[in-house]
């Protein structure tokens, strides 16, 4: 602990604060995420904390948020990750038009580089959506939040079964709104897609409004799943459960991103696919010709970077922190 | 991923001397620090010797196991595997008679179903145990931040029964004319339980003691696996060969080594445990409340903001000083 200086906070978490501060050995700032083992509930360590621990134990890429040191405080755990000032989302909302197609090319690059890395561990992280995409302070995009994540194993399948109440609801891909469990990584390049969709669009690709909203939303777009385009759909948990009367496509990705380049679309629909196994893979994503079309994809050092506004309010809440008085 | 992983890296020894000199100093320590006053004579009479220890310690990988099988919901046997990998390795460091071993096992199998997801809550956990069990709870709460630092927060750990199947596959497919090799499974079963009772799985790799399950099962069946080891397996590599010969001859040594300790055995080192045990790490102890409540208060303290104590003008000259040289 006294390798850091607090100085100011960031947010609370589901488990606990997250607090700002400087790492002295490094003079580099440093975001602390404090889990409590006593919560409320007294299950101890937190599943989301264990599997934060030991993936990124094993994770280290450029394109992924670094945990730097952990260390035990009284009851508490303190993960101490690198700080990032801005996330996907906030930087999405700040801007009031769409990001040009060489930017997008550029964060969907460093994003399927960290994904085709964190799969190739066996690791899925299943709830990737902007607000976990961070923005660096020399613009580049680093995935954060493994709290969610798992190992998968194609042998296994059948053994282990996951749970379906993952990812951010407009993100989350079509088996797992179907209620499977046994679902693999695939459901983190539906996530890329609509995250792809997001930046092209300049707003969320799939909002929908509770689950069933969810996958009315993307219906109308991709038409009624059925055995032909999904092989295997009939037998997912809850496809009985709900039935929607059978549509073709009725507003088409051409509608939808009226702007868009026709290569960056293509490029998306590859993502957005129904049946997981005919998605694009993230390898093959960073092989595709996409990349070596026009317009090139802008290079990392000359994407913006965030406001200076950002760090400055950032160094003005510190300096009227009040120490004394103020309680976590 | 093996070769990557934190236990190959850090919680393999190099052979049994190795293990046990850990174990050694572990003893050590702790009688040098608690019978400082006491003679040679003294000392053997009164604290457990390694070897006791060692006797103890197997003792409680037995009840570890019996615990795990009774439990409810039945607990796959890789969260069995990771639990004897993370009692095991608690104690190569730490002597029996500094950390209630009852208290160990427990807060290892807890974690251990956290980190291979077989969720349960804390009720359904101490459900299983006789006693006491919001005693039993507020243990594992106590222990399982000390278990994880004791762990070095290596949490990942490789246990045999994934590769075995892949050996099992590799065997259905490349040595046709060995028929059916499920019929050793039951022998390899046997084999890999008697395994995790030696110090086996702390010095060989898991796949090495597969493979040393499968031909041990071979063997006692009258079956020979020579041809798929030296001929599939190993055929362009005879140093390997020779390695793997050499690795399976040991690690059959020592489950053939394996005795169940005697009752009465256990009876008498658990009544001299229970006199020259730590008072101060046991969870009933007055020492043991008042430093859980110290915890406390330095979490309160780091929650106040007293921790650590920065002086904003200084900080802030840092952070100025820092986005000027483009760090931040």
């Amino acid at each position: 602990m006294e390798r850091y200086i607090v100085n100011g906070r960031i947010g609370e978490g589901a488990h606990g604060i997250v607090l700002k501060g400087i790492d002295k050995s490094t003079m580099k700032l440093v975001a602390m995420k404090r889990i409590a083992l006593k919560n409320i509930n007294e299950q101890g360590l937190p599943n989301s904390a264990v599997r934060e621990l030991l993936a990124l134990r094993l994770i280290r890429h450029e394109y992924v948020v670094n945990l730097v040191d952990y260390f035990p405080q009284g009851y508490s755990l303190v993960l101490v990750f690198e700080y990032l000032p801005i996330d996907l989302y906030e930087f999405l909302r700040s801007n009031s038009k769409p990001l040009p197609t060489s930017h997008v090319k550029s964060y969907m690059w460093m994003l399927a580089s960290a994904v085709e890395y964190i799969h190739s561990l066996g690791i899925m992280h299943r709830d990737l959506k902007p607000a976990n995409l961070l923005i660096g302070s020399r613009g580049e995009l680093k995935v954060t939040d493994f709290g969610l994540c798992r190992t998968f194993n194609h042998s296994e399948k059948a053994q282990r079964l996951f749970t379906h109440q993952v990812a951010s609801r407009w993100y989350r891909a079509p088996e797992l709104l179907y209620g499977s469990r046994n679902y693999g990584p695939e459901v983190d390049l539906w996530a890329m897609g609509c995250i792809f969709g997001e930046m092209l669009k300049n707003s969320p690709l799939f909002p929908g409004e509770n689950d069933i909203g969810q996958l009315c939303t993307v219906i109308q777009v991709l038409g009624t799943p059925d055995e032909e385009n999904w092989p295997g759909v009939s037998a997912l948990p809850d496809f009985h459960k709900i039935s929607f009367t059978k549509t073709r496509k009725q507003i088409s990705f051409k509608k939808i991103l009226i702007d868009v380049d026709e290569s960056s679309r293509t490029m998306l629909e590859q993502f957005l696919r129904y049946c997981p196994q005919s998605r694009i893979t993230a390898k093959q994503f960073l092989e595709a010709k996409y990349f070596q079309e026009d317009p090139l994809m802008t290079a990392i050092e000359e994407l913006p970077l965030p406001t200076e506004k950002s760090v400055n309010t950032a160094t003005a809440e510190f300096v009227n922190w009040d120490w004394s008085s103020t309680h976590f | 991923m093996f070769a990557t992983s934190t236990q190959r890296s850090f919680w393999m020894f190099k052979d049994e001397n190795d293990v046990s000199n850990a174990r050694l100093s572990a003893n050590i320590k702790y009688i040098s620090s608690r019978g400082r006053n006491m003679t040679v004579e003294e000392q053997e009479l009164h604290f457990l010797n390694v070897t006791e220890e060692k006797i103890l310690i197997m003792s409680y990988e037995y009840q570890l196991r019996d615990f795990c099988r009774k439990f409810l919901p039945p607990m796959p046997r890789y969260v069995i595997g990771t639990a004897l990998h993370y009692l095991k390795r608690f104690y190569v460091n730490n002597s029996v008679m500094d950390y209630p071993p009852k208290e160990i096992l427990v807060t290892c199998v807890y974690l251990a179903c956290k980190v291979e997801e077989f969720n349960v809550s804390m009720d359904q956990f101490v459900g299983n145990l006789k006693g006491d069990r919001e005693k039993a709870a507020s243990i594992i709460l106590n222990n399982e931040l000390l278990l994880m630092q004791q762990l070095d927060y290596q949490l990942t750990v490789h246990n045999p029964f994934r590769p075995l199947e892949g050996l099992m596959i590799d065997m259905k497919t490349r040595f046709p004319t060995f028929s059916d090799p499920e019929r050793l499974r039951s022998g390899i079963d046997e084999f890999l339980e008697q395994v995790f009772y030696t110090d086996a799985i702390l010095i060989y790799s898991p796949s090495q003691i597969s493979l040393a399950a499968i031909i041990h099962s071979a063997s006692t069946s009258k079956e020979n696996v020579d041809e798929y080891i030296t001929k599939i397996l190993f055929s362009e590599d005879q140093k390997r060969l020779l390695n793997l010969i050499e690795a399976v001859k040991k690690i059959r040594v020592m489950v053939r080594n394996v005795q169940t300790p005697h009752r009465d055995v256990i009876k008498a080192l658990e009544k001299k445990l229970q006199l020259c045990c730590n008072p101060d790490n046991n969870s009933e102890s007055p020492a043991f409340k008042k430093r859980m409540k110290q915890s406390f208060d330095d979490e309160e303290s780091f929650e106040d903001g007293q921790y650590p104590s920065a002086n904003s003008d200084q900080v802030r000259s840092m952070l100025m000083g820092m986005s000027e040289m483009g760090k931040i």
